[in-house]
């Protein structure tokens, strides 16, 4: 047909550029985890193995891989909980419905830096709005951020509070689009609020919860910022999982192949769940 | 029909937790950056004020908050401009041609944009000091359009394929060339879309912290999440100052939302947004 051979050139132009873009650093993370050099301007030198015997020899590489999978999982099914429930309270026709979900959306639209910053104002030691509140209640010093396990703690919450909207807003789509009919045989048949949940809801927000929860998961396992900006993966690297100890052996202790090396081996440690979520939870073809 | 009201009341008492556990965190951030700073450290009260526009005027004296603004305006613009050209013309290609092998390269796209951006930056930046622009705000550009790109195609490809081709394919009848179909009819029914790639794209680079922190040194570089993150070490924690600076660079996505709030939520729908 005409115009087809201008396509074609489009189509390769596209692909060679998404091909620097994106495949080329890809494949140069790759090539530096098997490389030895202390800066990203040293001359390199080829060291095969070297880095992932090392780096899976360290104790704090599974102490980060532990943490993060608690930070992950933990943060994960409170957002999916609380969403879906928000979604749950939000899918009503009522007025003023529409500017109660932009409210909601708000925090999602926040940069971390200024959520982070936020909360550590809200949360300051002596002078912050929720120290304030802890002692009107009768705790006189709450070490939000400075104890290990109020720092993970602190840290979940934080990203729950950021990243709840996301599954609210999908859900939401999700409940708009169950037809009514289903309900209504459902309450015919005798079935409770519970039961409709449990038998309607549910099902027919199969396709939209594993997308969340595929979706959720890659982030949640990957984000860095906001661990980094809370608490720099402290207090005694009590909140250091995989992306802030690739960074820390990186830029910190000019390492750069064993930082890569640490990326590489959690994005395969991704890319397996991801492969056995699709085993389990196969997308529809016409998705 | 009292158990009614009775549900009715609790419905919107839980309406009201949910608002106000969304929205204090921000109102605070408002309230602190507008309060008097030399109450703001005793002053207890949920009410705002005393007012005072103290902590902006130090903030814009004291520190480059506005050439940090300027930059972060140029890389959300440029990333948004290099974004929405490429991912269009891609997505086009893909879904008007046929051969094998064609779910591949959208299946790529999907999986490129699951890459964790650290991975990308540590590479990105031994690269970027190799071709000598590390530490410009070029740098940023590119980078933010490796995560942009591979989800601007995608959600496009998505609008393109729904699109039939018979609307093109009459106006090459009448005599456009396959450019000018595209031009003239493909483009403007796709907008909804276009807007949507462009809408996500300058919030990703806008509220970017990872890159920003990994390519750029230079204080003259620095884009506002950055240089923000720097003022917490340099002025001692005065929060006045951070929440004000806070307020400014979250004001702009407020207002855009506000705006374009439709397209925000069809594109959160579609699953497409990194975060």
């Amino acid at each position: 047909m005409r115009g087809d051979r201008a396509i074609y050139g489009i189509f390769i132009i596209g692909i060679v550029i998404t091909t620097i873009l994106i495949f080329y650093p890809a494949y140069h993370a790759v090539e530096l985890s098997f490389q030895s050099r202390k800066s990203l301007i040293s001359a390199p030198e080829w060291v095969g193995f070297a880095n992932y015997r090392l780096v899976l020899q360290m104790p704090e590489f599974w102490e980060a891989l532990v943490r993060g999978l608690i930070f992950s999982s933990f943060s994960i099914v409170l957002q999916i909980a609380l969403g879906l429930s928000l979604a749950i309270l939000l899918d009503r026709k009522l007025p003023g419905i529409a500017l109660v979900r932009g409210l909601s959306v708000l925090p999602y639209l926040l940069p971390t830096v200024v959520v982070v910053l936020t909360f550590r104002w809200m949360l300051d030691g002596s002078t912050g709005i929720f120290s304030h509140l802890a002692q009107a209640f009768g705790y006189s010093h709450i070490a939000w951020a400075d104890d290990p396990t109020s720092a993970m703690i602190t840290v979940v919450v934080i990203s729950v509070w950021v990243w709840t909207p996301f599954v609210t807003l999908a859900c939401l789509a999700g409940l708009q689009s169950i037809p009514e009919e289903l309900y209504e045989a459902a309450r015919i048949d005798g079935a409770g609020a519970w039961n409709r949940f449990l038998h309607v809801t549910l099902p027919q927000l199969r396709p939209v919860l594993l997308v969340v929860l595929l979706l959720r998961t890659i982030w949640m396992f990957n984000k860095f910022d906001i661990i980094w900006l809370m608490t720099r993966g402290g207090p005694q690297h009590a909140t250091e999982h995989l992306p802030v100890l690739a960074y820390r052996l990186a830029f910190e202790l000019y390492d750069v192949g064993k930082g890569a090396a640490v990326s590489t081996i959690s994005f395969l440690i991704l890319s397996g769940f991801i492969v056995v979520y699709f085993r389990f939870f196969p997308l529809d073809q016409k998705e | 029909m009292v158990n009614h009201y009775l549900v009715k009341t609790l419905y919107w008492i839980l309406i009201g937790v949910m608002v106000i556990y969304s929205v204090f965190p921000i109102y605070w951030m408002i309230v602190s950056g507008l309060r008097d700073p030399n109450v703001i450290y005793n002053t207890v009260s949920i009410m705002p004020g005393p007012w005072s526009l103290k902590s902006y005027e130090t903030l814009l004296d004291l520190t480059d908050f506005s050439s940090w603004f300027k930059n972060s305006m140029i890389v959300a613009l440029g990333t948004v401009a290099i974004t929405i050209t490429l991912s269009t013309l891609i997505a086009y290609s893909v879904t008007r041609l046929q051969f094998r092998g064609k779910m591949v390269v959208v299946g790529t796209m999907l999986y490129a944009y699951m890459f964790p951006p650290l991975l990308l930056a540590i590479p990105l930046a031994s690269i970027f000091v190799k071709v000598g622009i590390y530490d410009t705000l070029l740098s940023l550009i590119i980078s933010h359009t490796t995560i942009s790109l591979p989800l601007g195609v995608w959600l496009l490809w998505g609008f393109f394929k729904q699109m039939p081709q018979d609307v093109e394919e009459a106006a090459m009848v009448d005599g456009c060339s396959r450019l000018g179909a595209f031009i003239r009819v493909v483009l403007p029914l796709t907008l909804p879309g276009i807007v949507t790639v462009a809408i996500f794209t300058f919030l990703l680079s806008w509220t970017d912290y990872i890159f920003g922190f990994v390519m750029i040194s230079n204080d003259a570089n620095k884009t506002l999440p950055v240089g923000l993150e720097t003022m917490v070490g340099l002025y001692e924690l005065r929060w006045g100052e951070l929440m004000a600076g806070s307020t400014l660079i979250a004001l702009p996505l407020f207002i855009m939302f506000s705006f374009l709030s439709r397209y925000f939520i069809r594109g959160l729908a579609a699953g497409s947004v990194k975060g």
